[in-house]
């Protein structure tokens, strides 16, 4: 229970580290910083709004801790000012309706590469030296080392444009009205299926190479060869004996993946067109849309640490160490 | 310092990976000698296909796609070490002091490494680009390099704490040699292979986030490099008209520097943990056994 409520504590400080790169930024600029992040306002904003989304981002006529306290106060009452390209639309409003495709997005990668990344990596272990191991470790780490903006790119164009498989746009058939039907549903993952594919197979090297390195490390470990001596099947000393000690390091960096997880989303989002935070986000960098930009990075941010705070209780469940301490 | 070219050589995947990068950087230092042409000027019609006078087609623009990517080929290798060289510098640097000194100085270093391990660093580094406006690759060689050096610190302290019980360290600290000598003579050249790892790795992902955030519109889309040859592709909806050329060929350019630069982080990784290198002389070893019990059931058998 401790060790989670440090987890949370730590989590608060990286949020206002967030939150105060989000106001230091405009700041340090030259110039005047509420003439900068409002130099792209839409002709429809008018002076009193103006003043208002000034007032959000702390740019009040106060001094500076108090301006600081000031759009922290905006920030934890959820209120991240309106985008002033889609004026008079909140941020906050633009970036929930988003949010849920990126996390259906990156939480099917996450699934389909750690699950895929992590037996192939046991097998590639287990059967060091083999073909497995020869054809799939050099591969996982040639794959890590593509950028996923390559890997959306390829996707589309040989899997959508030249061979048209697959749809290379929109979340779901623009025709269909979401609804829990079957249709809508299989539309959904028919649209889903390339942006989730390339994210997983820039995610997969990473997640092989660790558990491949950690059950390297636990099959020269004494109770490995007692359990043999005794006699235990091969796949029972390699799943709940191997295994499950090497998953522990390799959902450390789980977390520590989260980052290229949520960024690789934001630019497959893009290449697919699909109508996630990534997207929207591309909009707001196109229409230089500042309070958008530094809310997605607040709501970033948030999925980052909800997601970190996840595999934290992962670990304990995992780690009954921890549960004593 | 010879010595360990030759076992970084010995290694086969170094080795091709060496050669890899090589190349691209023989390539970047001849751009002028191997490109037939101006990579900014219109050389032809727009997106005309593949041919022998532009080898890898045109844009829409009509400039030679071929000459686009060699000149690209500097700015990317020259971003990439700037970048890996200010993130190598200040991971090891934090990485080393937090180790060496402990106590209160660990704990606030090692909590701000933390810190920044969490926070999403693409949707970073936008926010940071966004205000800087279309930056120059310079620039983004700097954003890049002073907000990425966390993994490496983390990396590299651990590594120097293990380093920090071993005999010879406690030792020298007995003789009473000052701090600096310690970190420089004594913990540096023991924690080169993780520098180098670090290095390397740092190169692959500046010359990857540097192509993201110029493919997303965060660069100047004058300047030559893969990414603004990407972004500039996307804008002209090369994919959709069917000028595949526009995109693979910057695709291809950052694959393959990738594989590359990764074949020799491989070798590096398995120069420094011995148990990782595995893959022929284990295969070999497996063999072999796997033939002994086969001869000695058949033996037992009879």
């Amino acid at each position: 229970m401790q060790f989670l409520l440090k987890r949370l504590a730590f989590y608060l400080v990286a949020f206002l580290v967030a939150a105060t790169f989000n106001f230091v930024i405009p700041r340090m600029l030259p110039g005047n910083p509420a003439d900068i992040m409002l130099a792209n306002a839409n002709a429809a904003m008018g002076p009193a709004a103006r003043e208002a989304l000034m007032a959000t981002f702390g740019f009040v006529d106060a001094p500076l801790h108090e301006q600081y306290f000031s759009y922290l106060k905006s920030i934890f009452t959820w209120d991240f000012g309106v985008s002033v390209k889609f004026f008079p639309v909140p941020v906050t409003d633009m970036l929930m309706q988003a949010l849920p495709w990126t996390l259906f997005l990156t939480g099917a990668a996450l699934l389909v590469s750690f699950s895929v990344g992590t037996l192939l990596g046991i097998l590639a272990a287990w059967r060091r030296g083999t073909m497995i191991d020869v054809i799939a470790s050099p591969t996982a780490l040639a794959l890590q080392s593509i950028p996923s903006v390559v890997v959306a790119l390829c996707g589309l164009y040989f899997l959508g444009v030249s061979n048209k498989i697959f749809p290379t746009s929109y979340a779901y058939d623009p025709k269909l009205d979401p609804a829990w039907s079957v249709e809508f549903i299989s539309s959904v993952a028919y649209h889903g299926f390339l942006p989730v594919l390339t994210l997983s197979m820039v995610l997969v090297g990473g997640y092989l190479v660790t558990m491949r390195n950690n059950m390297i490390g636990q099959l020269g470990e004494d109770y490995i060869s007692m359990g043999e001596a005794k006699g235990l099947s091969d796949a029972r000393v390699r799943y709940t004996y191997a295994a499950r000690n090497a998953l522990l390091p390799s959902v450390t960096s789980l977390a520590l993946s989260f980052g290229a997880l949520f960024g690789g989303s934001l630019v497959t989002e893009v290449v697919f067109n699909y109508p996630g935070v990534g997207n929207l986000l591309y909009l707001g960098i196109v229409g230089r849309d500042f309070p958008l930009i530094q809310g997605q990075l607040l709501i970033m941010t948030l999925a980052m640490l909800i997601a970190n705070f996840a595999v934290d209780l992962a670990y304990v469940f995992l780690d009954p160490r921890l549960k004593r301490a | 310092m010879k010595n360990l070219l030759k076992t970084f050589l010995r290694n086969r995947k170094a080795a091709i990976g060496l050669s890899i990068v090589l190349i691209y950087v023989v390539i970047a230092i001849a751009a002028p000698l191997i490109a037939q042409y101006d990579p900014l000027g219109r050389v032809g019609r727009p997106h005309q296909a593949p041919s022998a006078d532009h080898w890898l087609g045109t844009t829409r623009m009509g400039r030679d796609v071929f000459s686009q990517l060699i000149y690209g080929t500097r700015n990317s290798l020259m971003v990439g070490l700037l970048a890996g060289f200010i993130v190598t510098a200040i991971g090891t640097t934090i990485g080393i002091t937090a180790a060496y000194f402990g106590g209160k100085v660990d704990d606030v270093l090692n909590f701000m490494t933390n810190v920044v391990l969490v926070l999403p660093q693409l949707p970073l580094l936008l926010v940071l680009a966004a205000f800087l406006g279309q930056v120059s690759p310079l620039a983004i060689a700097l954003i890049i390099g002073v907000t990425s050096w966390a993994w490496g610190a983390r990396v590299t302290r651990a590594q120097a704490l293990s380093l920090k019980t071993r005999d010879y360290i406690q030792a020298s600290e007995m003789i009473g040699e000052p701090a600096w000598r310690m970190i420089l003579v004594e913990m540096l050249p023991n924690l080169l292979s993780i520098i180098g790892f670090n290095f390397i790795g740092s190169v692959i992902f500046t010359i990857i986030t540097q192509a993201t955030l110029e493919f997303l519109g965060l660069g100047s889309p004058l300047t030559l490099s893969w990414g603004a040859m990407l972004y500039n592709a996307q804008n002209a909806s090369a994919i959709i008209v069917g000028a595949w050329w526009e995109i693979l060929a910057p695709c291809g350019a950052i694959v393959f520097i990738g594989i590359g630069l990764s074949l020799m982080n491989f070798g590096v990784d398995e120069i420094a943990n011995p148990r990782m290198r595995s893959l022929g002389q284990v295969a070999k070893a497996l063999k072999q056994e796997r033939r002994l019990n086969r001869q000695r059931m058949q033996e037992a058998k009879q």
